[in-house]
């Protein structure tokens, strides 16, 4: 699959996206009196649980939140505290206070239930702090290097995470340093989408999306998703619709799609596949293990398959490997708003249409109207008035990239008609596919993840 | 053999992009032939032969002159323990699908994570020191003085790897490296003592000398390199290698490490059996003597040309992959594997490397010394990231039922024990050696 990464495009959508959200007061680090009461959660691991009457009966591990994503801002439920050799589990209405440097109960009796983790909970020390989320606002993937909480209408909840460099220092340096939240790279929880408990932990439980992940662009989705560990790859692609999934598929590198469909379920992996464009399918199924794209090959719908096998027999690097079988096809006799029908009906492909081929009985190309043409007729009026100059390019199958970029250049079109030796058309290869070939390779610089 | 060569399959789908327009399909089905083979050699073998790089040829080659044969014992320890590591490496990588520098950063504090992350950086360090030696090394025997060829080499390595050309040097640096393939047929044809080499391999022994333990340091130092435990996970990860192919994953890095090790204990054999004085290796050209059955007379030749090419192409991989770790633990790396030119922590990096690393192999010393020094520095690290991954394949909450086993348990703890004892003593000797007392 070519690289298809539109900087253009990608540029001005997130900009659009991120006044939007600039505009909206109601986050809540935003505010300043929740700034100034921010607690830091890396502070205050470690500290001193005290009773009463204040004396201190164990440390605070962990804090527990309410992960089912009913609320923006996930509130704490509990407390593990490390008393004597064991982990116990303290309800949030134990709690009387929670300070910078020391958490103090209601109660001097404390009922010491050994902790377990519950379904819908999770630990924010443990499974969040350091874990990779998405800031949806900045379009990328994050580790917090700490997390914010602040009292809200009387429940200590999450309120954002720092993405820093200095709040990882502060948590590298000495004790009295932790509790100070620096603030400086503040990112408001409602921005960020969490995932579930992350890789290993046997029980994957799912977050709630966040609706602005539907705003995402395909491209930006894709970046994401090549940024992301297995695990939480995986939660992405089932939390976003399997139609904006397959979309983002297309827009990946072709190694980092690669390692997506040969780690996925087959499954899941073969109904991302039914949903891509056939020839983007058909690239991605091409770097796959021989075994691997069997298998997917035949979980395919019995329509995507035979359009993609048609493509995988061609040679990728000629035109009918480069071209899609994405194409509508009409006879002179139809009228223009028939036509107009059938566009609508492929509004799912509509990027990777600009023409449609006129056809005569024997499936033999006639013409290949422009949609700026069709724009223009009136409605009542056949395609058949529309044939004429200028008249179709079309390329055989076994045409090269060079020999296709040639055509293109010469007839200055978005698109040529691949023909069979009969004159049938067969796909149709677009402008922006054989500029992806053409791209030199430089400035993109690869490396294995090391650390992600 | 080669150097690491993370860029290789990666590298490869990008090239199909740019041969695509100008190469006819006839050469274009070559490279893909290439590609495949590559991909099928597997993360396992590319990482293990990662150790037979200019330090390790060095450190191999001053074993085989030092001490004949006596070390292919110690070699045969060290090859069970790097079978261990690998295979526990790569079974991190299967089954979390993250690389070893996430996974430590995920289960650990964020102090024990620096502390592992320090030890990361200073054995690179010294991986880089050591490359840079081994080009003067080899430029060293066309005739060329380290003071010309190390700044050179430098600036043409931070160059190329900077605009972006780096991609066609490597191949020219992997294919001179390939040299290095001639030692086990050097080693046949300079009939060595068959009886002795065997009984030297499977006799349990050491020599009881400050000068062993060193050199038995730096050869677990430079055969169980830190640099091999991250790229394998990682790269295991990055292939989409999750448990259901994890058996044939575990046959590639098992049969990689074995792989490496016996061209290692090949350059052993065959410098033991060409050099008769038993001495510390002096110089490059003494160390060449080893290929004499092969190539004769052009013996300093074909060794100049395996060294430079394994020594330029790791020069290039160890700081990037270094500033790499760096820059995701910063959380900047997101911009690295985009625009490498718009990445300042990631190129800062990368040149702060480069310069300490030429800086180090420009002072006056001998090379080959200096070579083996890095792999003494890389073996007392090694056994405390072999910890980390020790204590991570050992945790049930991360790997389920792919977690150690009582049995591989203590095989794997007294590996790293053992590792971590020599490399313990080989520490105290050379702080007592500065001081004058041995």
């Amino acid at each position: 699959m070519a690289d298809r990464r539109v900087s253009l495009s990608l540029a001005s959508v997130p900009r659009a996206v991120r006044q939007r959200y600039e505009q909206r007061s109601d986050r809540l680090t935003r505010t300043r009196s929740v700034r100034d009461a921010l607690l830091s959660l890396a502070g205050l691991a470690g500290r001193p649980v005290l009773n009463q009457a204040g004396e201190q009966i164990g440390r605070l591990v962990d804090l527990v939140a309410r992960w089912d994503g009913q609320e923006v801002y996930p509130p704490v439920t509990g407390l593990v505290v490390q008393v004597g050799g064991r982990r116990a589990w303290v309800p949030f209405e134990a709690v009387d206070h929670v300070g910078r440097d020391s958490v103090r109960l209601r109660s001097a009796r404390l009922d010491l239930r050994e902790f377990t983790e519950r379904p819908g909970e999770v630990l924010l020390a443990a499974d969040v702090l350091d874990h990779q989320l998405v800031d949806i606002e900045g379009v990328r993937v994050v580790r917090p290097s700490d997390l914010y909480l602040t009292p809200v209408e009387g429940r200590l909840r999450l309120v954002g995470m720092d993405t820093g460099f200095g709040a990882l220092a502060r948590r590298l340096g000495p004790a009295r340093w932790r509790s100070r939240a620096t603030a400086e790279q503040v990112i408001d929880w409602s921005d960020v989408q969490a995932f579930g408990t992350g890789a290993g932990s046997g029980a994957v439980q799912l977050a709630a999306p966040r609706g602005e992940l539907r705003r995402l662009h395909p491209a930006e989705l894709a970046d994401l998703l090549e940024d992301l560990g297995r695990a939480e790859r995986k939660e992405l692609l089932d939390l976003v619709s399997p139609e904006a999934a397959a979309d983002a598929l297309e827009e990946m590198r072709a190694d980092e799609l690669e390692e997506l469909l040969s780690e996925s379920d087959p499954g899941e992996a073969a109904r991302l596949i039914a949903r891509m464009e056939p020839d983007e399918a058909a690239d991605a199924l091409r770097d796959l293990r021989e075994e691997r794209r069997a298998d997917l090959l035949a979980r395919l719908p019995r329509q995507a398959r035979s359009a993609v096998e048609v493509l995988l027999a061609q040679d990728e690097n000629t035109a009918g490997g480069l071209m899609t079988t994405t194409m509508i096809r009409v006879t002179a006799e139809q009228t223009v708003a028939q036509v107009r029908d059938l566009l609508a009906a492929q509004v799912a492909h509509i990027a990777d249409i600009d023409s449609i081929v006129v056809v005569d009985e024997d499936g033999r190309l006639l013409d290949d109207v422009t949609l700026g043409e069709l724009l223009l007729a009136e409605p009542g009026t056949t395609v058949g008035d529309l044939v004429g100059p200028p008249w179709p390019v079309t390329v055989p199958p076994g045409a090269s990239v060079a020999e296709i970029a040639a055509r293109f250049g010469e007839s200055r079109r978005l698109s040529v008609v691949v023909v069979d030796e009969e004159e049938r058309p067969v796909g149709r290869i677009l402008a922006d596919d054989v500029l992806d070939m053409l791209r030199p390779p430089r400035g993109k610089f690869h490396f294995p993840r090391v650390l992600s | 053999m080669t150097t690491p060569k993370p860029t290789a399959e990666t590298a490869g789908a990008a090239d199909q992009a740019a041969d695509q327009v100008a190469a006819p399909p006839g050469r274009r089905r070559w490279w893909r032939i290439l590609v495949i083979a590559l991909a099928f050699a597997g993360p396992g073998l590319i990482a293990a032969n990662a150790g037979n790089d200019a330090g390790g040829i060095a450190t191999y080659a001053s074993a085989g002159a030092q001490f004949g044969y006596r070390t292919l014992f110690v070699m045969l320890l060290v090859t069970v323990a790097l079978v261990v590591v690998q295979e526990m490496c790569a079974r991190l990588g299967a089954y979390t699908g993250e690389g070893l520098g996430s996974l430590i950063r995920e289960q650990f504090s964020i102090r024990v994570t620096a502390f592992a992350l320090l030890a990361f950086v200073i054995a690179n360090l010294g991986l880089v020191v050591s490359e840079f030696a081994g080009i003067a090394a080899a430029l060293n025997l066309v005739g060329v003085s380290r003071y010309v060829s190390i700044p050179i080499a430098a600036v043409a390595i931070w160059a190329l790897v900077v605009f972006g050309s780096y991609r066609y040097a490597e191949r020219l640096f992997l294919i001179l490296s390939l040299a290095f393939l001639s030692y086990p047929v050097a080693a046949v044809l300079a009939r060595p003592n068959v009886s002795e080499v065997v009984s030297q391999t499977v006799w349990p022994h050491l020599v009881p000398s400050r000068d062993f333990l060193l050199l038995a340091v730096a050869l677990i130092g430079t055969t169980i390199t830190p640099y091999m435990q991250f790229y394998i996970a990682g790269a295991v990860a990055d292939k989409g290698i999750g448990p259901a192919e994890y058996q044939a994953e575990r046959i590639d890095t098992i049969g990689g490490a074995i792989f490496a090790d016996l061209i290692s204990m090949f350059i052993i054999i065959a410098t033991a059996a060409a050099i008769h004085v038993r001495a510390p290796l002096e110089s490059a050209a003494q160390a060449a003597h080893a290929l004499k059955p092969v190539a004769g007379r052009f013996a300093e030749q074909l060794f100049a040309f395996g060294l430079l090419g394994a020594s330029a192409l790791a020069a290039a991989v160890v700081p990037l992959s270094t500033a790499y770790a760096i820059s995701e633990a910063a959380g900047a790396e997101r911009s690295v594997g985009r625009r490498f030119r718009e990445a300042p922590l990631f190129l800062g990096l990368f040149t702060g490397q480069i310069i300490l690393g030429a800086s180090v192999a420009l002072i006056p010393g001998n090379l080959i010394q200096l070579l083996i020094n890095a792999q003494l520095l890389n073996g007392i690290i090694t056994p405390i990231l072999l910890t980390y991954v020790l204590v991570l394949a050992n945790r049930k909450r991360l790997l389920g039922d792919a977690a150690n086993g009582p049995v591989y348990r203590v095989v794997a703890t007294a590996c790293v024990v053992v590792v971590a004892i020599m490399a313990a003593a080989a520490l105290a000797a050379t702080v007592l050696g500065w001081f004058g007392i041995s």
